[in-house]
């Protein structure tokens, strides 16, 4: 307790908690490989990779946005709509193919707008209107999940177009197609948040919005782009998201929403500087699709694995907020 | 009574006898065979759709309960109602090379996964889901129950009204698809029926609150004296909400039917004055436990044929709710 109230002793057991996350996922990947024999094949790691696309191409998406807008979840940057843009995407690109004879190209840039608008919409939200992300998102998530089921009637979509199926099964030089694009799409945000000096002021402006604005940055701006270019993740996503699933379902949202957000906060137990980053929330996916995959494995209960995911969701971002309040 | 009288009483005797013979014997060659069944030494995947249902849930306990019987392992997976984190669930069967899968429902999201299988010589058989990678479908007699539903909805319409269809699976799920289509192939023969446009389509996952809204919205739009039935196409947890709706808005006027009949639904259709007066009963575990056995005498290298149905039981009024309850062994209603 003592230890706790010094300076140093808050910083330790910041970083102890904020280690946590991942030291039970490595626990919990360890006792997979125990329990199920197969689960440490390299055959394994590719099923891992393929089921993690959409949700690292979607949790990328939200990372700009907390980049942009600080890691404080109630009053920083939050977008808890894109997985509703990927599925509100999804359903137009869907519904053009399936019943109104559009071609591929067309049906995409259809879904792609919609996306596109949809992060217009929540940009002029927040810095606008000036909404709280987190209200603002959630908000316009169920406006989108609304429009999705209109464009559907709330049916499935079965799809066999070709874009879809080589996206599906297409495999080069021994990979699959769709993890070598979301590999290319994710090195691109990479080097756009971490390498670019565009990014660089994107992580001022989150880091401290006051000095940024003293420093003649135009932080409304930088968090309107951030809510842009998550609805452009959101469009990306749409397609993995109709390649995984053959189709677009209603209700998928729901569970991308969950593994977004847990795959993004996770994703800063990997930063030295515990915050939320481009490839952490990508390598978050990867260990959240891990887990799905190992709790099938060793016969655990889907409402189990239900509960674990949630729980771990409050740890990583109990273990983000002891974080911050370190480093303040 | 005539000697002849007594002599034909004898030959019916003697016909009985040999029939109940005969069916003895053809029984237990039949327990022979299946005793020979034997799953043991093997590893069997089972991935439901979820298990919140009592069909799913049942169809469930019937495979893995009957994998275990015959000596083998189950790995049990679970999709929580959630159609994509079932088809993913496969992936699990692939790292843990399981040596056959029984996968339950499912939508075409699976399919891949199923190829993926057959790829790696593992056989996949299926309850409730045509793929052309499994080498087994067994479910219901679903003909048989889109007529007869089809026929029962007619006949508590009297042959003619307005009727609103729950109705969001025909297009993507090939076994709503046939109790969908047949049941309107019947009410082709009634010009008097109509069915209300467009159809509503009921939620995945909880359906019963889901319908219960939708019904309500619907009842708000036709008003007492312009709707006389809703029917659920393919499967009666909807219909759950649609009773409750009509209870609350005191329009119970309106008949109800719909498919699977597991106790939940056959207990509100035996209440007295229920507006639910029609199902037709499945036989959900031992659909499960028959695909089970399908697999071992895959194994035991017997052909099987592409389906296997189970028989289905019409449920007509409270009082044949009432009885298929006992039959089917749930218990008794009074």
């Amino acid at each position: 307790m003592s230890a706790l109230a010094t300076p140093g002793g808050r910083a330790l057991s910041a970083a102890v908690v904020s280690a946590v996350p991942l030291l039970v996922f490595l626990a919990l990947l360890a006792y997979f490989g125990a329990r199920a024999p197969g689960f440490l094949d390299p055959a394994t790691l590719i099923l891992i990779l393929k089921q993690a696309i959409p949700t690292a191409v979607l949790g990328v998406g939200l990372s700009f946005v907390v980049i942009g807008g600080g890691d404080d979840v109630v009053a920083g940057g939050i977008d808890l709509s894109v997985p509703s843009i990927a599925v509100l995407s999804a359903a137009i690109i869907a519904d053009q193919l399936a019943f109104h004879g559009t071609g591929t190209l067309a049906a995409v840039l259809l879904g792609f707008m919609a996306a596109v608008a949809a992060g217009l919409c929540n940009a002029v939200l927040v810095t606008r209107i000036g909404m709280t992300p987190l209200l603002a998102t959630l908000a316009s998530s169920t406006a989108f999940i609304g429009f999705s089921k209109l464009v559907t009637a709330n049916r499935r979509i079965d799809l066999s177009d070709p874009l879809i199926v080589t996206l599906r099964d297409g495999t080069v030089a021994g990979l699959p197609l769709g993890l070598l694009a979301a590999t290319a799409l994710i090195v691109i945000a990479i080097a756009a948040v971490h390498r670019s000096r565009w990014g660089l002021r994107l992580q001022a402006v989150g880091g401290n919005r006051d000095a940024a604005v003293i420093a003649g940055l135009d932080a409304r701006r930088f968090v309107a782009q951030s809510f842009l270019i998550a609805g452009v993740f959101g469009g990306l996503a749409s397609l993995f998201v109709l390649a995984r699933g053959s189709g677009s379902t209603p209700g998928v949202a729901e569970t991308l929403l969950m593994e977004t957000v847990l795959a993004t906060f996770l994703g800063a137990a990997f930063s030295p500087r515990r915050v939320v980053t481009v490839w952490g929330a990508a390598l978050g996916a990867i260990l959240v699709s891990a887990l799905s995959i190992g709790f099938g494995s060793v016969g655990v209960d889907v409402f189990w694995t239900g509960c674990v995911k949630g729980g771990l969701i409050l740890v990583v971002v109990a273990a983000a907020a002891v974080a911050r309040r370190s480093r303040t | 009574m005539s000697i002849g009288g007594h002599d034909r009483k004898g030959a019916w005797r003697r016909a009985l006898a040999t029939a109940v013979a005969v069916t003895v014997m053809a029984a237990a060659g039949a327990a022979s065979a299946d005793e020979a069944l034997s799953l043991k030494g093997k590893k069997i995947g089972v991935a439901v759709v979820g298990t919140q249902h009592f069909w799913d849930r049942e169809a469930f306990n019937g495979a893995v309960e009957k994998v275990k019987e015959l000596g083998g392992e189950v790995l049990p997976v679970d999709g929580g109602r959630d159609n994509q984190v079932h088809a993913d669930n496969h992936d699990v069967f692939l790292t843990n090379k399981v040596d056959a899968v029984i996968s339950i429902l499912g939508d075409a999201a699976v399919e891949p996964k199923f190829k993926a299988l057959q790829e790696k010589g593992v056989p996949v058989f299926t309850v409730d889901h045509l793929s052309p990678y499994a080498i087994n479908n067994t479910t219901s007699d679903n003909y048989y129950i889109g007529t007869t539903i089809g026929r029962y909805l007619a006949d508590s319409l009297g042959g003619k009204g307005k009727v609103a269809f729950f109705n969001a699976f025909e297009n993507s799920l090939r076994i709503c698809g046939i109790r969908a289509q047949l049941a309107k192939y019947v009410l082709k023969d009634y010009p008097g029926i109509e069915i209300v446009q467009p159809e509503l389509a009921e939620a995945f996952a909880n359906a019963p609150e889901d319908a219960r809204k939708k019904t309500l919205d619907l009842l708000t739009q036709y008003p007492k004296g312009t709707l006389d039935a809703i029917h659920v196409a393919c499967w009666d947890q909807p219909a759950i909400g649609v009773v409750q709706a009509l209870e609350e808005a005191g329009r119970t006027e309106i008949k109800v039917t719909a498919v699977d009949a597991g106790p939940d639904t056959l207990e509100i259709i035996a209440e007295k004055d229920s507006p639910f007066v029609a199902n037709v009963a499945q036989q959900p575990h031992k659909i499960g436990a028959t695909s089970a056995e399908n697999v071992a005498r895959y194994f035991a290298g017997e052909k099987l044929l592409p389906q296997t149905f189970v028989d289905v039981v019409p449920v007509n009024g409270p009082e044949e709710a009432k009885k298929v309850y006992a039959e089917l062994g749930y218990g008794k209603l009074d």
